[in-house]
């Protein structure tokens, strides 16, 4: 089997197998946590971990806990969907059309991830924005979490980073460049 | 020359005291450098943890400390036959705690001796038995949890002295009896009273038999294999005034063989008293051997090897060894005056106490059996009146040779002066080095008699802060107040930072209300209180726990229940209300500002936005 054919059909298993790790994941650190950081975890199922004492930890700042997110519902559908052009990307002829869909399935990938990213992002804009005026504690101005990296939210300093599942995702779009850079030179 | 003829003597006295002066100096500098460097061996920075562990009984305080070893730091107290509030301990008398101290006692005790579990002769982390002596009771801790597990009132016993599992593999907790008693029906007993010594199953906490022993049953230990359980026994004169319990030249070591006295109780030799099997070694020779050592004898000591076994003279100013195979004396050292207690470091050498000379003596067993004359190593003395003393791992098989805590009885002019009754006193020597070296003291209060210590190593692994959910437990979204009878009604309440569900409680004078409470919180140190004014109740309920309590016929009004465990910034305002309405006359308690909107209200000179009433989770669900 041609190398490049192997390289969309190793992004199209990381994709099937992404679909059900989780994506996203926050480590919250605190000085009254010592070595023990809250961490929780964004799948397919919802979020996860440490989901009772932060939801206890969130009603002092009036922050409202993402309990419905429909978004992460399709997830799984739509990475089984782009698996299959991925799949079907391996087997394209080396004709132009071929070629287009190779470059057209990266592209959606990289789009899909893109828009995920975004939809992270105003989620997040949402839970430091989206407060109860009437939380006990005052003085805390509204934030934002970063995308990736560190924010300090009151005591605490929040980390969001991409998970196994979105590294993977990550991982299975350079594969997919790579094998249509591939085809492309030859 | 004329000149130093002339002043002969004052150049004389001022080269003394130049030579004072600076041999003076010079010590100081010396001290202060042994200062330092004692300090430094003690000094745990904060955030870091202690070496080991260290139980101390916790004598009339009727509990057990936890100080972190060498630091002193006092990490715990674990409330054992006295009702604590602090950690919520059998407070209230419908708490079974409670129940089961009176049940066993009353509610104080007189702790002495920590005894750990062993497996293969060493501590293993999971259980830690106190005895009272005051109620003839024993008490078994939880060491994955450092909290009272069972207590036990033993039968045909007054006076639970001297305690020890039996090694190597704690197959028995055996309890000294020091108090004798009559022994109605004993009829081959030619003495009026008598004492026992109790062997404790150590996992069901019953009593599996007990052995007579004529005299005052003292202190207590098990050779290293299990085959005796040995006991020191003053007064076998059986006097019943000071007089008379002196009058013999030698008391005794009791050497009970376990094996023999298990097959005379299976062989039916034993006769029951209160539902326990007791053995009279007339009736079955060979249970009982009187190893006879100088009179009224303390301390009983098996060494780490197990090869012998030391008993402490007290009133004598030696100490006894026997070898444990043949329950011979093989040698009986002078040590000093008033030796108690023996232990032992894993070099070969032993660590008595010598309460009259306020000492600790270090002296090497070989050569003390071998007759040599330098078996005295070093002395050090302590400050005051020493009693036990214990060396890290010196009741084990593994002794650790580094350090050995000094239990003083007084401490006179050590601390601040504190009015009339000064503070009891432990100080820790390093014993790793062929001198021993002061190195910190610490007080306790009233009054550790005895100590063991446990690595952090061991422990820490083992031990739970946070309990698990059971099946009784109350969960989150079920709870309810629930009229179980005409007048009983039960709540079943959740508690997290920082509320109670639910928050209101309505019953009716004269009903029983069981509280069955959980913490739901699931990190560790959130504890929460449970306090209830005027109903003698505060319940602690470390994270996952869950505790029941009843409380009697509460009095018409409203109460309000809070939080005595600091939890939260909003720990305050942790509370809920138990309104028990009068069924005499036709008086009603309001539900106080319930179901009202307060959005809009303002109060004169306090301009505020006030957010509009929400219906808290769980309020107001009433019991009638």
């Amino acid at each position: 089997m041609a190398a490049d054919r192997k390289l969309f059909l190793a992004a199209a298993a990381l994709v099937v197998v992404a679909a059900w790790l989780p994506y996203w994941g926050f480590l919250m650190s605190a000085p009254q946590y010592p070595g023990e950081s809250l961490m929780l975890n964004v799948s397919h199922r919802g979020i996860s971990g440490d989901v009772q004492e932060v939801t206890t930890l969130q009603k002092f700042i009036g922050v409202r806990f993402p309990e419905h997110l429909p978004e992460l519902r399709w997830i799984p559908p739509a990475m089984l969907g782009l698996a299959a052009m991925l799949a079907m990307a391996a087997f394209a002829g080396a004709g132009a059309v071929g070629r287009f869909f190779r470059w057209a399935t990266v592209a959606l990938f990289v789009a899909l991830l893109l828009a995920s990213a975004a939809t992270v992002q105003q989620r997040l804009h949402a839970v430091g924005h989206d407060r109860d005026r009437h939380a006990p504690m005052s003085g805390l101005k509204d934030f934002t979490p970063r995308l990736i990296g560190p924010t300090k939210v009151g005591n605490f300093t929040v980390w969001s980073f991409p998970h196994v599942g979105g590294l993977a995702l990550v991982v299975a779009i350079a594969l997919a460049a790579w094998g249509a850079g591939r085809k492309a030179r030859s | 020359m004329q000149f130093m003829k002339r002043h002969l003597f004052a150049l004389v006295l001022v080269a003394v005291v130049a030579t004072i002066a600076v041999t003076q100096m010079l010590g100081c500098g010396a001290s202060g450098s042994a200062r330092s460097r004692a300090a430094g061996d003690v000094y745990v920075p904060p955030g870091e943890h202690d070496k080991y562990y260290a139980f101390l009984s916790g004598g009339q305080s009727g509990s057990v400390f936890v100080v972190g070893i060498p630091s002193g730091r006092l990490i715990r107290e674990i409330p054992v036959f006295e009702p604590r509030a602090a950690y919520g301990y059998a407070v209230h008398p419908n708490d079974p705690r409670r129940q089961q101290l009176e049940a066993t006692g009353g509610a104080w005790g007189d702790t002495h001796h920590p005894a750990p579990s062993e497996t293969n002769g060493v501590y293993d982390g999971k259980y830690l038995w106190i005895n009272d002596l005051a109620n003839g009771r024993l008490a078994r801790v939880r060491l994955d949890v450092f909290e009272t597990d069972r207590i036990i009132k033993i039968p045909n016993l007054q006076g639970a002295h001297g305690i020890a599992v039996v090694s190597p593999n704690t197959k028995y907790i055996g309890v000294n009896g020091e108090f004798e008693q009559p022994t109605n029906g004993m009829a081959t007993n030619p003495a009026p009273y008598t004492s026992v010594v109790a062997f404790v199953d150590p996992e069901s906490m019953q009593v599996k038999f007990q052995v007579r022993v004529n005299g005052n049953i003292d202190i207590a230990d098990s050779s290293k294999d299990g085959k005796y359980f040995f006991s020191t026994v003053y007064n076998l004169e059986q006097g019943k005034d000071m007089g008379s319990m002196l009058q013999f030249d030698r008391d005794a070591l009791a050497a009970i063989d376990i094996a023999a006295a298990e097959k005379a109780v299976a062989e039916g030799k034993a006769e029951i008293r209160n539902g326990v099997p007791v053995i009279d070694p007339e009736t079955a020779p060979g249970v009982l051997t009187l190893i006879p050592v100088p009179k009224n004898p303390h301390g009983v000591n098996a060494t780490p090897d197990g090869r012998y076994v030391i008993a402490s003279g007290k009133l004598s100013p030696t100490v006894t060894i026997i070898d444990v195979n043949t329950l011979k004396i093989v040698a009986e050292p002078e040590v000093g005056l008033g030796p108690l207690h023996t232990t032992f470091d894993n070099r070969g050498n032993a660590y008595t106490s010598l309460f009259l000379d306020s000492q600790v003596v270090k002296w090497n067993i070989d050569k003390a059996v071998a007759g040599a004359s330098d078996y005295i190593v070093d002395r050090i003395n302590v400050h005051y009146n020493i009693g036990h003393l214990q060396a890290v791992g010196g009741e084990t098989m593994q002794p650790q040779g580094d350090y050995l805590l000094a239990l003083n009885k007084l401490s006179k002019d050590q601390y601040l002066p504190v009015g009339p009754d000064m503070p009891e006193a432990q100080e820790l020597i390093d014993i790793s080095g062929e001198k021993m070296r002061m190195l910190a003291a610490f007080p306790t209060p009233p009054e550790p008699h005895d100590a063991v210590f446990m690595a952090a190593s061991l422990l820490k692994g083992k031990v739970k802060q946070v309990f698990d959910v059971e099946a009784h437990s109350v969960k989150e979204g079920k709870e309810s107040v629930v009229r179980t009878a005409p007048d009983a009604v039960t709540v079943n309440m959740t508690m997290i930072r920082s509320a109670y569900t639910p928050e209101t409680i309505s019953v009716r004078e004269g009903d029983r209300v069981t509280f069955r409470m959980t913490n739901v919180e699931t990190i560790r140190d959130m504890t929460h209180g449970f306090a209830l004014p005027d109903h003698g109740l505060n319940v602690s309920l470390p994270p996952g726990a869950t505790k029941e309590i009843t409380i009697d016929t509460p009095k018409p009004g409203v109460y309000w229940f809070y939080c005595t465990n600091f939890c939260s910034a909003l720990h305050l305002e942790m509370r809920g209300r138990m309104i028990v309405q009068p069924t005499k006359g036709d008086v009603t308690i309001a539900d106080w500002h319930a179901g009202q909107n307060v959005a809009g209200m303002q109060v004169p000179g306090v301009p505020s936005t006030a957010r509009p009433a929400t219906t808290q989770p769980g309020a107001a669900p009433s019991g009638r």
